[in-house]
């Protein structure tokens, strides 16, 4: 009896031994798709997989990096197979919801439990990531929206960062005495005219209407939109920016800040990645200046991981979530990309002087647009940016332009 | 013996057929379905009959693209094809540095329609461009303007670089087409006291109308799928006013995901083309008496 007894015992300290091996040790076939294909992200994406697989050694990791565009492609056809990736990379707010809609998107709630992301992460940060009280979205890492101005040209000419809307229009004036544009924008593709619309909606109506207007349910001609676009009228009739924008990608209007003819530039802070070096190191950045409201809301657009409802191992898969949330697994994108990661314990060393203050900007935020086109539904937002383009080319019929906007705002929100 | 005769075309047939049913027919078939439903290539599609069709005629962006098309179809006609005629009769003459002019001609025919787009992109550029630089240059300053964001002339802008393209390869089929003519009959003419204009009007010419027919058959098919240029240059803007048909559909099916809508534009793209493709067809039946000839 007592053998068998001892027996058992052994047995079962074997059993739970085998267990906890098993648990510290994944194994099987983890897949990652990601879109980080530029040079910096490729290699930030690289280096964050290798440490992982460091730590799960059997663990057998497919990373598979795709380009931006042909990604937002194919993942569509992925996440409605029968095997879609574990984890992959995805935008947050609407172009996440859009997918948790469909039902195709695991509920990460208890990952944001257990690793206490409700009260680590910024407000901002749960607002796009968190869908009817259920967590379907871990923000990974974003950058700021701003207005980047050359610091030589401001220094020389006694100009101070501007704060408020007639602050804005002085330095403008100024510029414009030295024979220097204010802004340079390149609005070929069109998207960069929906910075200025986001800015100037979130300045002058305030976060929570921007919100309520990306949802497709305010009109056209309410009289808050087409305030907007009377303060945007006056930008441009006063000729604060370059002549024919839409000739222009956005970084060859580049060129106008590098020849010193603009001194502004509203834009991501992926301005250095395409600025030369020269300009890089004369860019700083301030906050679109307060309109009406002031200015405590962002426009930055985070990145993050999803995990498909079909994901086929996904312990491993919820395993990289947790790393993906952990300082360890967004610090070298902060050294290596120069991006603002949502966990807070990663050292202010890690950044740099301007991304250390994007970071408090963010974090300070009481809300995080996340770009025209992501808030919005994608199909609507590429007819509106279309019309803002009009809008640039005759301001002074924006009446006329708002109205066959709302035709195309009713067809779409209402069919 | 007769067996054979019948098996063995079919025998090798066998595999490029099902190779173009595969890539060709089954697709085109199911373009034709997708083209009834609403499908974001996501969910399922959903059958919702003619829905697609009701919209693209109530859609001012159809006609825009319509209207584009037709502009590249008549500027196409007119200006490729006469200078390419043109330019293959004067240098089919024995006529010094007449294979270099040829090969300058047709280079462009070499380079990647994306790679044409990107260098007049260059050229259009108000800002550091070729064409302002030299406008200002000699004093024409009042011309200069943005190109490509005019939304006037735009769509022209980007038909030129088209035609700068084209132009050689008109060139090219006329030229083989020329060298088809028996150099006897133009002597004959030449000595019969026939003007250059006479024998221009009523011999080359003449003779030369199988080759015009393909030329104008593949400059209309060319003009209608113009979508490289248009692509890159300006991506249907301002505003939309250079939009092409195969822009527009692309745009609809792969940058908005309506896949439904998109194929609809696609069938539409087709029947037009079909047309053109049928004349060209009944042409070369009438020509061949039976289509034994290949061109």
């Amino acid at each position: 009896m007592k053998k068998i007894i001892i027996f058992t015992l052994a047995f079962c300290l074997l059993l739970s031994f085998g267990v906890a091996v098993e648990a510290d040790s994944l194994d099987g076939e983890l897949i990652i798709d990601a879109y980080t294909s530029d040079p910096a992200p490729r290699a930030a994406m690289n280096e964050m997989v290798e440490t992982f697989q460091e730590m799960h050694p059997d663990l057998d990791i497919e990373l598979n990096i795709t380009a931006h565009e042909d990604f937002k492609h194919a993942i569509r056809t992925w996440l409605a197979s029968d095997t879609p990736p574990d984890v992959f990379t995805w935008f947050a707010g609407e172009r996440a919801e859009y997918f948790v809609r469909n039902n195709l998107i695991r509920d990460i709630t208890h990952i944001w439990e257990e690793e206490g992301l409700f009260d680590l992460y910024a407000e901002g940060y749960q607002r796009e990531s968190i869908f009817d009280d259920k967590a379907y979205f871990l923000p990974h890492q974003t950058y700021i929206w701003g207005v980047f101005y050359n610091q030589e040209i401001f220094a020389d000419l006694g100009l101070e960062e501007p704060e408020t809307w007639d602050e804005l229009i002085e330095v403008n004036e100024t510029l414009k005495e030295n024979d220097i544009t204010p802004f340079t924008i390149g609005s070929r593709y069109e998207w960069t005219t929906a910075g200025w619309f986001d800015h100037l909606n979130i300045r002058i109506n305030g976060f929570d209407f921007h919100q309520e207007f990306v949802t497709g349910e305010v009109p056209m001609t309410d009289d808050r939109v087409v305030k907007v676009f009377e303060k945007w009228k006056e930008l441009i009739e006063s000729d604060y920016f370059i002549e024919y924008p839409a000739s222009y990608s956005w970084h060859e209007a580049l060129e106008y800040m590098e020849d010193d003819e603009a001194a502004m530039y509203l834009m991501g802070s992926f301005i250095h990645d395409s600025a030369t070096d020269e300009l890089s190191e004369k860019l700083s950045f301030f906050p679109f200046p307060a309109i009406e409201k002031s200015p405590t809301a962002v426009e930055a657009p985070i990145d993050g991981y999803m995990m498909p409802v079909h994901a086929q191992n996904v312990e491993a898969g919820e395993e990289f979530l947790r790393f993906a949330a952990s300082v360890e697994g967004q610090q070298n994108w902060v050294e290596d990309v120069g991006r603002v990661v949502p966990n807070p314990n990663v050292p202010e060393e890690s950044y740099d002087e301007e991304t250390l203050r994007e970071r408090e900007l963010i974090d300070g935020a009481e809300g995080i647009a996340q770009f025209l086109d992501r808030d919005m539904e994608e199909d609507f937002a590429i007819t509106m940016m279309g019309y803002l383009v009009e809008f640039w080319e005759n301001p002074e019929h924006y009446m006329d332009i708002l109205e066959r906007l709302e035709d195309e705002r009713q067809f779409h929100f209402e069919q | 013996m007769k067996r054979d005769k019948f098996f063995s075309p079919w025998l090798f047939l066998i595999l490029p057929l099902l190779l173009y049913a595969i890539w060709v027919v089954i697709p085109a078939f199911y373009t034709f379905f997708l083209s009834l439903t609403r499908y974001d290539g996501l969910l399922s599609p959903e059958f919702i009959g003619l829905a697609n069709y009701e919209r693209l005629f109530s859609h001012d962006t159809f006609y825009i693209s319509l209207l584009n098309n037709l502009r590249w179809v008549v500027v196409f006609l007119i200006v490729p094809v006469t200078m390419g005629l043109f330019l293959a009769i004067l240098l089919s003459k024995k006529i010094p540095g007449a294979r270099l002019f040829k090969a300058l001609i047709y280079s462009p025919m070499v380079l990647a329609p994306v790679v044409i787009g990107l260098i007049w992109t260059w050229i259009y550029s108000p800002r550091s461009g070729l064409l302002n630089h030299t406008l200002t240059l000699v004093g024409l300053q009042t011309l200069t303007r943005g190109w490509l964001s005019d939304p006037d002339i735009a769509i022209y802008a980007i038909i030129f670089a088209g035609v700068w393209r084209h132009t050689g390869y008109v060139m090219l089929i006329y030229l083989a087409g020329l060298t088809s003519i028996p150099p006897d009959l133009i002597e004959a003419a030449r000595i019969d006291g026939a003007s250059a204009w006479q024998r221009f009007r009523h011999i080359i010419f003449p003779l030369l109308k199988p080759t015009t027919t393909i030329v104008i058959v593949i400059t209309m098919i060319e003009s209608l799928r113009s979508f490289d240029f248009v692509n890159i240059m300006t991506d249907g803007g301002p505003f939309r006013q250079t939009e092409v048909l195969a822009n527009f559909m692309y745009k609809e099916a792969f940058a908005r995901y309506n896949m439904g809508y998109g194929a609809s534009i696609a069938v539409i793209l087709f029947l037009i083309m079909v047309i053109f493709i049928f004349i060209y067809v009944i042409q070369r039946r009438e020509e061949y008496g039976g289509g034994e000839k290949v061109v």
